[in-house]
């Protein structure tokens, strides 16, 4: 290759490189430059050449091929300088390199300069530098807990807001756990970074982080992942600031212009809500909840008047402090609102299954006691204890058994009475009570002492109403509500229980066809009374639908126009009542009668047996006139003697002495003894029998009960009548039916027939059918009379088999 | 034959001495309980009316000291009650309901003297 040709290719590569190159000698007069100068240049490079480097790269400029010109003479070696520029008013910057050249001495002529445009180079490079300066700046001055950690949690970086904030140093934290999380939120805090590790962002949590110094603050949390350029989580970043103040300043808000709407909301609910468990729970959950009164832990206590104690009713709060935080971490993150909370209570299923509130229930405190509690009870008025040590009567039960250190008591005062108590600490986070804590309390005791005043109004009125719906269906008489239409309402179960029906195939039904079987209202219905008069109206009703008699008592029922809308009646049966009053009469009579006869008996008997005795020998000794009187005398002393042995006959203690007995045979027996009587009155007797009934009883006392009955009705039809005599078995006892066409008993007369000495008829003891009735007693049978007078009395004397059997049997176990 | 009539009622005393008398028996009264043991110790009556109601001790344990003393007496039971049934423990030979009507008790008295 020849010198020309070298020569060529270095002009052209001279010409053509990117980099533009100048050389200077050492007077820095440009000896050359190539094309690519002409980017750092004003005029043209061909222009140029033997000019002054100073004069064409001016200061205005920046750019000084000289200056590095300058350095490599100096130096007599290689220089590079960064220059930066303004060209065409664009920043630019040049990475120059001056390489000296030397002559054959070694003496340097002048030098090569090669320029590059480093601009976009330099330009990225002090972006990074300018924002990692700002980012250290931004996290070191940050107000905010700035820190972050490996995946382990240990503690990678820690800024002066972290340090501020939690009081570590940063040397106290690095290579740690996170030392600001408080031991009660391990769980759930391990659980987040689980989370994060899953590539989640956790923002604006808000729990609670530990200084240094044990105190516990209220921070909202944003917590992220940090990743790698391959998108790989290599890290957890935590921002936490303090919101301590801030929730300060929004309290102080809440407190001063939404107190009363906040108390208007939560009592309006209270009033809301009369269920007395809910309302409790609702009023302890505005006492607990964060943007509530914001208490960690709040017990209700109510004035037991009847024990003199004071009840825990309902305590809410978490039982530990891993369980406070769990409550609050859940809350934050649900961002449920007090009113959401209460609106849950108020609607939701009520839980009641935390430990503390067990705890709570459990308490009672004397209140003759001198605590806190009690003088909270008994002044009026409101204690805020700081410190239980310094407080001589704080409640040692509340020490004890809740470890509280400081709390507050608040009186709920309604109508001037101390309805309870309500308490609250701040267990967890051990944040003093303040007095403006104690100011919005009591101001929110007072609603709540009305509400649940009301609760327990209405939960009284519940039970009442409870109760009274029990004894409507316990009565046993009938009772029953008919509207003004005659329509059933109601009935209570006694009613179903006489009619056999169900509630359903009553209620809706016309009274008229339920009660009375009839198809249109029954004009001496009570209800009908009632609906006319608007009175209530009691009566005795026969009523032979219902089949029995009774005390029927109807009230009208006025809506609150005080228009009557209906009635409401009770039946009650006193056909019973009847038999066993007229029973207790009759017994209270013969014991009476006992007394007498006895007495008579004493009295009466010797001297008639004197006077008749000695008449008698009289008799036998006179003749004639005088001889008759002697006689009369004893027949008459006769007569007197029979009247007493009846009288005595019926009052003796009688001693059935009971047998089998034919019941055909023992009818018959007795037919005989009137047979000739009823003969000659032209009587015809007509037996029905279902077949012969072996009876156990005594058979001379039931001839004489059934005799008694016989010669009655004998003695009723008088002449030309029937007298039908029926045996059957009925409900496992014997009934024997005696049934004559005489006159029949009067109604007047019908109460008094079984009495001793009543009688009809001109001659008679009257005490015929009172010692039927006490023979029928003694066999433990009863006797029932219907008459119709004019057409003729039938009586039913029922004698039960079993007893017999009974006894049969136990004869039989004898022999 | 000797009856013992037991009786406080003097008229009846006197009217079943009479009566009896008149059928041929002795009759021996006494008033009361006291007199009737005695008498029944020291007369050795062949048959004994004996009221239950007396002043002094019921009949029943009367009766019962008697046949004690002798059980072979026969003792008519009388009174103004039919007690019919509550005797029937006690080994008396009758009972009557005291009557103006002696005839059933000359009957029983003079069976029981028989046997």
């Amino acid at each position: 290759m020849d010198l020309a040709y070298k020569q060529h290719i270095a002009e052209t590569i001279f010409e053509h490189v990117h980099e533009g190159i100048i050389m200077l000698d050492r007077e820095y007069k440009i000896l050359a430059l190539n094309k690519a100068m002409e980017q750092w240049t004003e005029k043209p490079v061909a222009d140029l050449v033997g000019e002054d480097s100073k004069e064409v790269f001016h200061d205005g400029m920046g750019i000084c091929p000289h200056c590095v010109a300058s350095s490599a003479f100096d130096k007599g070696a290689m220089t590079v300088e960064i220059q930066k520029g303004i060209r065409e008013e664009v920043t630019k910057y040049a990475e120059l390199s001056a390489y000296p050249v030397k002559d054959g001495n070694g003496v340097i002529t002048g030098c090569v300069i090669f320029m590059q445009d480093v601009t976009e180079r330099m330009l990225s490079q002090s972006e990074v530098a300018r924002t990692n300066e700002y980012l250290e700046g931004f996290i070191d001055n940050s107000a905010d807990a700035i820190v972050t950690s490996d995946l382990d949690g240990m503690i990678t970086s820690w800024n002066k807001g972290a340090e501020k904030i939690f009081g570590f140093s940063r040397e106290d934290a690095l290579g740690k756990f996170y030392p600001s999380i408080p031991d009660f939120l391990m769980e759930p805090e391990r659980e987040m970074i689980e989370r994060i590790k899953q590539g989640e962002v956790l923002r604006d949590i808000e729990t609670f982080r530990k200084k240094k110094d044990g105190s516990i603050i209220t921070v909202s949390l944003t917590l992220s992942p940090i990743k790698n350029a391959k998108g790989e989580v290599i890290g957890i970043s935590c921002i936490s600031r303090d919101v301590s103040d801030k929730k300060r300043v929004e309290k102080e808000l809440v407190r001063r212009n939404q107190e009363f709407s906040r108390l208007f909301f939560i009592s309006s609910a209270m009033r809301g809500t009369l269920e007395l468990d809910r309302l409790l729970r609702m009023v302890l959950t505005a006492v607990t909840m964060s943007d509530g009164l914001g208490f960690n832990r709040a017990i209700l206590f109510l004035v037991d008047e009847k024990e003199n104690v004071l009840r825990g009713a309902m305590g809410v709060g978490p039982s530990s402090p891993g369980e406070a935080g769990e409550i609050w971490e859940r809350l934050s993150m649900e961002k449920k609102s007090l009113s959401d909370m209460i609106r849950e209570v108020e609607t939701g299923p009520l839980r009641k299954d935390s430990f503390f509130d067990k705890l709570s229930t459990g308490m009672s405190i004397p209140l003759d006691e001198e605590t806190i509690l009690t003088k909270t009870v008994k002044e009026k008025k409101f204690f805020n204890v700081s410190d239980i040590n310094k407080e001589p009567l704080s409640d040692i039960i509340l020490t004890q058994q809740l470890g509280t250190e400081a709390y507050a008591v608040v009186p709920l005062i309604s109508r001037d009475t101390v309805k309870g108590v309500l308490w609250v600490d701040n267990y967890y986070n051990k944040k003093p009570i303040s007095d403006e804590d104690m100011r919005f309390l009591s101001a929110f005791a007072n609603q709540v002492a009305t509400a649940i005043e009301s609760a327990r109004l209405y939960e009284q009125l519940a039970v009442a109403e409870k109760e009274l719906a029990n004894i409507f269906d316990s009565i046993p008489d009938m009772v029953f509500l008919i509207d003004s239409d005659y329509f059933v309402k109601n009935v209570n179960s006694a009613v179903c229980k006489r009619l056999g029906k169900q509630p359903e195939e009553i209620i809706g039904q016309k009274c008229y066809k339920i009660f009375h079987g009839k198809s249109r209202p029954w004009e001496e219905c009570p209800h009908n009374k009632t609906l006319e008069s608007k009175k209530e109206h009691v009566g005795e009703v026969e009523d032979p639908y219902l089949g029995g008699t009774f005390i029927s008592s109807s009230s009208p029922i006025f809506n609150i126009k005080h228009e009557l809308i209906g009635t409401v009646h009770v039946l009650r049966d006193i056909s019973e009542l009847k038999r066993l009053q007229e029973r207790l009469v009759m017994t209270e009579r013969m014991a009476a009668l006992g007394e007498v006869a006895a007495k008579v008996a004493h009295e009466i008997r010797n001297p008639l047996i004197s006077v008749g005795g000695f008449a008698k020998r009289l008799e036998k000794k006179l003749s004639g006139n005088l001889k008759e009187y002697a006689d009369i005398i004893m027949k008459e002393v006769g007569r007197l003697e029979g009247i007493l042995n009846e009288i005595l006959g019926f009052v003796k203690e009688m001693r059935i002495v009971k047998e089998p007995v034919n019941s055909d045979k023992l009818i018959d027996d007795i037919i005989s003894l009137i047979q000739s009587d009823i003969e000659e009155r032209e009587i015809i007797i007509k037996r029905e029998a279902d077949g012969p009934i072996e009876l156990y009883v005594d058979p001379g006392r039931m001839k004489e009960a059934l005799l008694n009955i016989l010669t009655n009705a004998v003695h009723a039809i008088g002449s030309n009548g029937m007298i039908s005599i029926k045996t059957y078995v009925q409900d496992n006892t014997a009934v024997i039916e005696i049934t004559d066409t005489g006159e029949g008993i009067t109604d007047e007369n019908m109460p008094f027939i079984f009495d001793p000495f009543f009688t009809t008829k001109k001659v008679g003891t009257g005490l015929g059918l009172s010692i039927t009735h006490r023979i029928i007693e003694e066999h433990k049978g009863s006797i029932e009379v219907k008459s119709t007078p004019g057409t003729g009395t039938t009586f039913r004397l029922f004698i039960p088999l079993n007893a017999q059997k009974e006894q049969i049997n136990r004869k039989g176990g004898v022999v | 034959m000797k009856i013992l009539v037991v009786d406080d009622d003097l008229h009846i005393q006197r009217l079943y001495k009479e009566e009896f008398e008149e059928e041929g028996y002795d009759v021996v009264i006494a008033s009361n309980g006291e007199e009737a043991i005695e008498l029944f110790n020291r007369e050795n009556p062949d048959i004994v009316t004996l009221d239950i109601l007396l002043p002094d001790i019921d009949g029943i344990r009367l009766l019962r000291q008697m046949k004690e003393k002798n059980p072979k007496v026969p003792i008519i039971m009388s009174t103004a009650y039919d007690y019919r049934d509550d005797f029937a423990v006690w080994a008396s030979e009758a009972y009557i309901v005291k009557s103006s009507n002696l005839e059933e008790l000359k009957e029983k008295i003079k069976e029981l003297v028989k046997k």
